[in-house]
């Protein structure tokens, strides 16, 4: 199998690659990057061969594409993927407005093409069984849910995050998508309503973007979520250890501090610690997925139109920022 | 001074027993349901009485322990009378209510105190002492989780009673609603939901409340009476620009009790238990009693109390209209309420 990596500018990219050299079924990987310096030599450290634009990577007679760009400027690499024939994986969320959101999944659907939204959650054992649980009716009904998806600021890694035409925004765009996903898989039903609050207070205001984001989401059931998506957290902090979720049923509580099962390790001279992470890769398991879902040809297991509903929620919560009340979220 | 303690339930218990620890006189113990009032009183060396009317008379402070509903007009009784009150919280059951009892105080010269005693458990002591000097820079993001089991009573459960409690957005959530303005400041903006605003009839209940602060600080605060007896959590997380401080008193409790209670077993309400060597409420009791005795300053006063019960207040208005509730400014509280003379 031939995948393409379209653009370095998500930090997950690189840990893509990486995983990408361990699912035996591919067995080449190409990258293309705006940013051709970085591109050069994330390629060249990542194993991949690189093309200095999207249009020569597709021609590549490739079978999939991991759409890795600015969230601004993944309508477009996704456009493009589609006219070339190749299903898609793309990160998220999808796109910075519902609308590009929808273009993309129309685009796919025109053309034959899946596109499948990165939410690697949704391939995390834990919530996996927790989820089947919850199916099977053993959890009784749920009732509220209080759950974050805290991050340090992702800004050493990638600037543009804090450039609103090219994120979208700050902690909420970048992290209020896992949370969405997570819940209306969970619940099987679609948010109605968003409130959302922010403030500009982590690293003394220096973030011309949002650092702290609160998001109440109310779904058609009457069912309520908080979701805290601030960039409260140290980078000292394990990966998706900020990730939490409190569910209130009728049965009681159930708390879930999933992707929690590490190895502290400090060293005797050292004054940071570090995490040596327990347990599946999230991003092999998703990786591994989206490349069977080709190589048997169906659908992957996530669509684009979770993609789209997780944006639309995004959207209405920034709408919500600016009127101070409650937003009525809208489908496209 | 002398002081009579109003109600004989399980908070005018933790009260009485603060008091021992004072050189106050306890004089008497007034409750309604007086079958358990004269044992109890017995047992501190006081009097049973059928109400505060009678008690009134010979003494010089009353604390209020009876439910909520009732805080507003045994009040005004013992303001009028010319007695310091000490109530528990919430202050009273309306913001309207509030600014009552603190404008009457004021005019008695009398002090009015809110029994706030999360202010005076160590963790949140202690992190307060840390935002104040420094260590973490401006809050930015603070959350608070408070839950218990549905709280059992005899027939009346007032608790239940949302119309006299005011539910969990109040009844429970209030310490942190108390707390988060203690840490970040007035709040402006108040948006809350709970279980039972849309499934009555719920066997658990939850709430969770958002506050904007005007410092631009965001507050989460969580409630839950879900959990099964006896359990109990009390968390504080407080994320400032420089670090981050939290607490933990379920996880760091030096004895976690997993163990199955029958439900009989199980306490009437569920009040954290912390090993400290100092009882937060006896300290509490202590505090409150020298700034009386003495005229001093308190860390809490009536203003703060009345500016608990206007976000509880606009929390549970929050949650039945499905609206946020934006504050108005009270001149009690944005005032100079500090010192209450």
């Amino acid at each position: 199998m031939r995948i393409g990596l379209l653009s370095f500018a998500h930090h997950h990219s690189q840990a893509y690659l990486e995983r990408l050299q361990s699912i035996p079924r591919v067995a080449w990987i190409g990258a293309a990057d705006d940013d051709a310096g970085r591109g050069r030599r994330l390629s060249q450290a990542g194993g991949a061969q690189f093309f200095s634009s999207f249009e020569d990577l597709l021609g590549q007679k490739l079978d999939g594409v991991i759409v890795c760009a600015e969230t601004a400027r993944r309508r477009r690499a996704v456009e493009m993927a589609a006219a070339a024939g190749v299903p898609v994986l793309c990160e998220v969320p999808l796109a910075t407005t519902a609308a590009d959101a929808r273009a993309m999944v129309d685009a796919c659907q025109r053309a034959g093409v899946a596109l499948a939204p990165a939410f690697p959650l949704r391939f995390s054992p834990a919530i996996r069984s927790f989820k089947q649980d919850l199916d099977a009716g053993k959890l009784g009904r749920p009732l509220a849910f209080n759950a974050t998806n805290c991050t340090a600021p992702p800004l050493e890694q990638r600037a543009w995050y804090a450039d609103k035409a090219l994120s979208g925004g700050g902690a909420l765009a970048g992290n209020a998508a896992h949370l969405v996903d997570l819940l209306r898989w969970l619940l099987g039903e679609e948010a109605a309503e968003v409130y959302a609050r922010t403030n500009h207070i982590f690293a003394g205001g220096a973030y011309p973007v949002e650092s702290a984001a609160l998001e109440m989401i109310t779904f058609a059931s009457g069912v309520f979520a908080s979701l805290d998506l601030s960039w409260s957290r140290s980078e000292l902090a394990s990966p998706w250890s900020g990730l939490k979720v409190e569910m209130v049923s009728e049965r009681g509580s159930i708390l879930a501090h999933a992707l929690h099962e590490n190895v502290e390790h400090f060293a005797a001279l050292d004054t940071s610690g570090c995490w040596l992470p327990l347990g599946g890769d999230l991003n092999q398991a998703m990786l591994a997925e989206f490349t069977g879902a080709i190589a048997a040809s169906r659908p992957p297991a996530v669509s684009g139109l979770d993609g789209l509903r997780a944006v639309e929620v995004m959207e209405a919560a920034y709408h919500s920022v600016e009127e101070g009340q409650p937003v009525e979220v809208l489908r496209y | 001074m002398r002081v009579g303690i109003l109600g004989a339930g399980f908070m005018g218990k933790a009260h009485l027993a603060g008091w021992a620890e004072t050189g106050a006189e306890i004089v008497g113990l007034a409750s309604r349901t007086a079958s358990g009032a004269a044992p109890l009183a017995a047992q501190y060396g006081a009097e049973a009485f059928p109400d505060l009317e009678s008690l009134l008379p010979l003494v010089d402070i009353v604390d209020i322990c009876t439910p909520t509903h009732l805080h507003y007009a045994m009040t005004l009784q013992a303001i009028r009378a010319g007695r310091h009150v000490v109530c528990e919280k919430p202050l009273a059951r309306t913001t309207e209510q509030a600014r009552h009892m603190l404008q009457a105080a004021r005019a008695a010269g009398v002090r009015l105190l809110p029994a706030h005693v999360v202010r005076f458990f160590p963790q949140y002591v202690n992190a307060r002492n840390q935002v104040m000097a420094g260590e973490i820079g401006k809050p930015g993001v603070i959350r608070l989780l408070r839950g218990f089991y549905r709280p059992k009573k005899p027939v009346g459960n007032w608790f239940l009673d949302e119309e006299k409690s005011g539910g969990i957005l109040m009844d429970l959530m209030i310490h942190d609603y108390d707390y988060a303005r203690w840490i970040a400041g007035e709040v402006e903006s108040v948006y809350a939901r709970k279980i039972t605003g849309y499934w009555p009839e719920a066997p658990v209940e939850y709430g969770l409340a958002i506050l904007k602060h005007r410092s631009g600080a965001l507050t989460h605060a969580a409630g839950a009476w879900a959990y099964p007896p006896p359990a109990f959590r009390t968390s504080l997380e407080i994320f400032g620009e420089g670090g981050l401080l939290a607490a933990d008193a379920g996880n760091d409790a030096p004895v976690n009790d997993l163990l199955d209670m029958p439900p009989a077993e199980a306490p009437d309400i569920g009040l954290p238990v912390t090993e400290q060597m100092e009882d937060p409420y006896t300290v509490q009791i202590q505090e409150l009693y020298t700034a009386i005795l003495e005229g001093r300053d308190c860390r809490v006063t009536a203003a703060d109390g009345l500016a608990a019960v206007q976000i509880a207040e606009a929390a549970e208005q929050s949650a039945r209209s499905g609206q946020a509730i934006v504050l108005d400014l009270l001149p009690e509280v944005t005032g100079d309420a500090e010192v209450e003379k």
